[in-house]
């Protein structure tokens, strides 16, 4: 029985490898099909009540301890976006903003990054305020096509746009109310894990 | 000021005892006005059915009779003009073009006097003033710098022989009040007339929670005097001198905190002129011309009597001008010119004394080759000490297929200077802490900035710069007047505008603080394109009606561009993720109104002395911000919508027609936006009073 049933199981591996070298012309030998990275939305990530910190590998806000530890790669704070490094934090972390569509952009260049420096944080103008001339006034707007890409302490790559800065992430109109409570940040971002720039 | 006002006018009408009915109901009948003469496009006088270029003439009457009294107001119900709000005044829009790019001409020199670029009409009178011409399209190949969109010049009324004078005054809604007092005398050698105009205004407020007024209360006060005197049959002289100064009660809200003071505005334009005929060919000119402008504020911070603002600003342009006309064949005649100015600034903003010097020439052949064809061929080179020469070339042909239609063409080009501001400006910022340096002070105050060791990077090196060049456009213009059959005048216009060079401001260096230091740079290219014409027509020997339009394009080529490669990006209003944005979807440059256009019409009964119109301007809707931060018009929130005013006024004329009662209103739909157009305080009723006397020889 035994016997018989290592002998099928030979036959049928030398079948199985048979066909497969046989359909070799057809059927290119996929070198590890790039996994499609997990687009992450973050809504509403609330930093009403001060700095709120991120980590983009664990997707998870950071808190206590894990701050002063380092575990974060981003902090919102206000209008202001710091990664951790330069001036705002122990590690190395380093961002810059390419013009593009979110899904189009795919690639992490390989160089043109800075960290934060006093006064000048590697991710600025990331937001328009519309001021006293446009409508709806007094209101802080994304800017469109602006993808921030970081490259965290650990030397990955991940790409983030911002949504909004608006609790619920409401409808920009005219009629919109820059009294809607602020600083709760809306942002997708999609992160490599694997350490290439592909950001696929 | 009012009382010298009465007074005059008292004995004014004791002085005129054979009284004359005045200009009020002599008009340019429609025979008339095929023979009329304009100036402003050709520098000689030319029948307007001939002229070459497109030319658009406004009269004494028209003004009158639509109860219209500063230059903004007339200027807005014409078709393809757009008089802007902004807060620097009221500026004027041409073929898409911005303020600045259109001259403002009073007797065939410029007025100067801009804030920002814009030349506030409302500090014009209409008062005394035979006609306004408007030529479309570039002359500066006779009037150099700023003649790039077209011309608007206001040329006065010449006195009668004998006594005469007028006093009229308007009064309405929101206290405005224009008054304005003239007298004459006249000979047939001399001619001396003079006139006193105030305009004033308690201001409005469109937005009353800011607790801040729209327009402050203002007075104004225009003076004015002219002087010619004919030698013989062939010498004269003539002299003028205007002078305009305004006061401004500023009252506004800043942070809780109440600021207040007076800001004033001084014009002062003289001219000498000197016209001599040689021969039956040839005539010559020389002109001398001075012009003044000066502003001057102190705005105090009522919390604590703090200084909270200081400011002035004093021009000044000295012109000498040469030039002559001669008459080769009776089918050619040349017109040429030489001339020097001398410009100086003194402002806030610039470190001192700023002086320009220039030079120019020009020349044109009016030629005739056959009796329907007339071709003008024209140039001007302008020489300057601080920016590169510039050479503004023209040709113009019209040919008059019949007594009722005529085909024109041309194309020219026309420049602007660069200004006191982009040459000159030393500005920073005190709250947010940027700085702004004009092109020739770039260099020196980013060395001090950077010994001071308040620069982080220099992006551009200034010592690198290309020398800032003029904006110059090439522009074509065609179309033709027709006149289909009696009563009825058509004209059509396609234009197109090549804008080459335009200048603006963009970051040399950062600081470090974060901000930029910018200066300014020869950038853009846009261009405009579209079609205008007019339709009037008189009828029934009381009606007229009339209608114009216009349909406008405005890009910025470089938009365009980006728009083709991708690169340009919106934010989807669902999701607020970024899309690309498509052609379509822009907007072209802001304030632009695709469609403008404007009905009228018009009654006059000679024996009842009753005139009346109704106006109706249409302004399409036109890009105002950028809402989602793309740095272009995409969005229907980006715009602001269309809007019809209607004008309305009627007048009743006694006495012989020296005495005019009018009702006039302004916007009688009530239109307004507050948070988009400043210059649209409502509905403005006024009633006006003219009486006018004159004592022939």
């Amino acid at each position: 029985m035994n016997k018989f049933k290592t002998l099928a199981l030979v036959l049928f591996s030398s079948t199985a490898l048979l066909v497969t070298s046989c359909s070799k012309d057809n059927e290119t030998p996929e070198p590890q099909k790039p996994v499609i990275l997990t687009v992450n939305t973050v809504s509403d990530l609330d930093g009403s009540a001060g700095a709120v910190y991120y980590s983009l590998s664990t997707n998870k806000q950071i808190t206590g301890d894990d701050i002063t530890a380092g575990k974060w790669d981003i902090k919102f704070s206000g209008t202001s976006i710091f990664v951790n490094g330069g001036t705002s934090g122990s590690g190395t972390t380093q961002a810059q903003t390419v013009d593009g569509k979110f899904e189009e952009v795919n690639q992490a260049p390989a160089d043109g990054y800075k960290t934060d420096a006093s006064g000048v944080n590697a991710i600025a103008k990331w937001y328009q305020y519309t001021g006293e001339d446009i409508k709806p006034n007094h209101t802080i707007l994304p800017l469109p096509g602006k993808i921030i890409i970081i490259k965290t302490t650990a030397g990955k790559y991940a790409k983030m746009e911002i949504k909004s800065y608006y609790k619920g992430n409401p409808a920009i109109t005219e009629a919109f109310d820059a009294n809607t409570p602020s600083k709760f940040y809306t942002f997708r971002f999609a992160y490599q894990a694997d350490g290439s720039t592909s950001l696929q | 000021m009012k009382y010298i006002f009465f007074c005059l006018l008292i004995a004014l009408t004791i002085t005129a005892k054979a009284q004359h009915a005045d200009t009020l109901l002599t008009d340019t009948s429609k025979a008339k006005k095929l023979k009329e003469v304009v100036v402003t496009a050709t520098r000689t006088n030319k029948t307007l059915m001939q002229v070459p270029m497109p030319v658009t003439t406004i009269s004494n009457k028209e003004i009158k009779n639509r109860g219209l009294v500063r230059l903004n107001e007339i200027l807005n119900e014409q078709t393809g003009l757009s008089v802007l709000p902004d807060a620097h005044g009221q500026g004027i829009q041409i073929q898409g073009f911005s303020p600045d790019y259109t001259m403002i001409m009073l007797d065939g020199l410029p007025l100067i006097g801009r804030t920002t670029g814009i030349l506030d009409l409302s500090r014009i009178t209409t008062n005394n003033i035979e006609k306004i011409e408007i030529v479309k399209g570039p002359v500066s190949s006779l009037y150099g710098s700023e003649a790039m969109a077209g011309v608007i010049n206001i040329i006065s009324a010449t006195p009668p022989v004998g006594a005469s004078g007028s006093v009229s005054a308007r009064y309405g809604t929101n206290k405005n009040a224009d008054i304005s007092l003239n007298g004459a005398y006249a000979t047939q050698r001399l001619s001396l007339s003079g006139f006193v105009n105030r305009y004033s205004s308690s201001g409005y407020t469109l937005v009353p929670e800011s607790g801040s007024a729209t327009v402050s209360p203002f007075y104004g006060y225009t003076l004015n005097g002219t002087l010619g005197y004919k030698f013989n049959n062939r010498t004269q002289i003539k002299l003028q001198v205007r002078d305009y100064t305004s006061t401004a009660d500023n009252n506004f809200l800043v942070d809780n905190d109440r600021i207040t003071g007076d800001g004033t505005e001084k014009t002062l334009n003289a001219s000498a002129g000197l016209t001599h005929r040689f021969s039956d060919k040839f005539t010559g000119d020389v002109r001398l011309y001075h012009a003044g402008y000066s502003t001057k504020s102190l705005l105090i911070n009522n919390t604590d009597n703090s200084v909270y603002d200081e400011t002035f600003f004093d021009q000044n342009f000295n012109r000498a001008e040469l030039q002559g006309d001669y008459k080769i064949t009776n089918s050619l005649r040349f017109t040429g010119g030489v001339g020097g100015q001398d410009e100086s600034v003194r402002a806030t903003r610039y470190n001192d004394k700023k002086t320009f010097q220039s030079g120019y020439t020009y020349g044109q052949a009016d030629w005739t080759p056959l009796k329907k064809l007339d071709i003008i061929l024209g140039g001007r080179f302008d020489a300057h000490s601080v920016y590169r020469s510039q050479f503004s070339p023209k040709l113009a042909a019209s040919y008059q297929f019949s007594d009722k239609f005529v085909l024109l063409a041309s194309t020219g080009k026309g420049y602007k200077a660069p200004d006191f501001r982009q040459l000159y400006l030393n500005f920073t910022n005190a709250i947010v802490g940027y700085s702004v340096f004009g092109y020739e002070e770039a260099a020196t105050e980013l060395k001090k900035l950077q010994d001071q060791g308040q620069i982080q990077a220099v992006l551009i090196d200034p010592t690198t710069l290309q020398r800032l060049n003029a904006e110059s456009s090439t522009a074509y213009n065609f179309g033709y007047r027709y006149k289909p059959f009696t009563g009825v005048m058509w004209t059509v216009n396609v234009f197109r505008n090549n804008i080459r060079d335009l200048i603006d401001s963009q970051p040399i260096a950062i600081k470090t603080n974060g901000q930029s230091v910018f200066s300014y740079f020869n950038i853009h290219d846009v261009y405009t394109q579209g079609v205008e014409t007019d339709v009037t027509y008189n009828f029934l020997t009381r009606w007229t009606v009339a209608g114009g339009m216009q349909y406008l394009e405005a890009y910025d080529q470089s938009v365009l561009d980006q728009i083709k490669a991708g690169k340009v990006f919106g934010t989807d209003q669902a999701t607020r993720e970024t899309v690309r944005i498509k052609k379509s979807q822009y907007g072209g440059l802001l304030n632009r109104s695709k469609y403008m256009a404007n009905a009228r019409i018009a009654y006059q009964d000679d024996k009842t002395g009753i005139i009346a119109s109704l106006r109706a301007i249409y302004r399409g809707r036109y890009g105002f911000s950028d809402v989602d931060g793309n740095g272009i018009v995409n969005r229907d929130d980006e715009y602001v919508k269309g809007y019809v005013l209607f004008n309305a006024s009627v007048s009743k004329l006694f006495m012989n027609n020296q005495l005019r009662l009018q009702v006039t209103g302004d916007n009688i739909g009530n239109y307004k936006n507050p948070g988009a157009i400043s210059n649209l305080a409502g509905r403005l009723i006024y009633a006006g009073v003219t009486y006018n006397f004159s004592k022939q020889q």
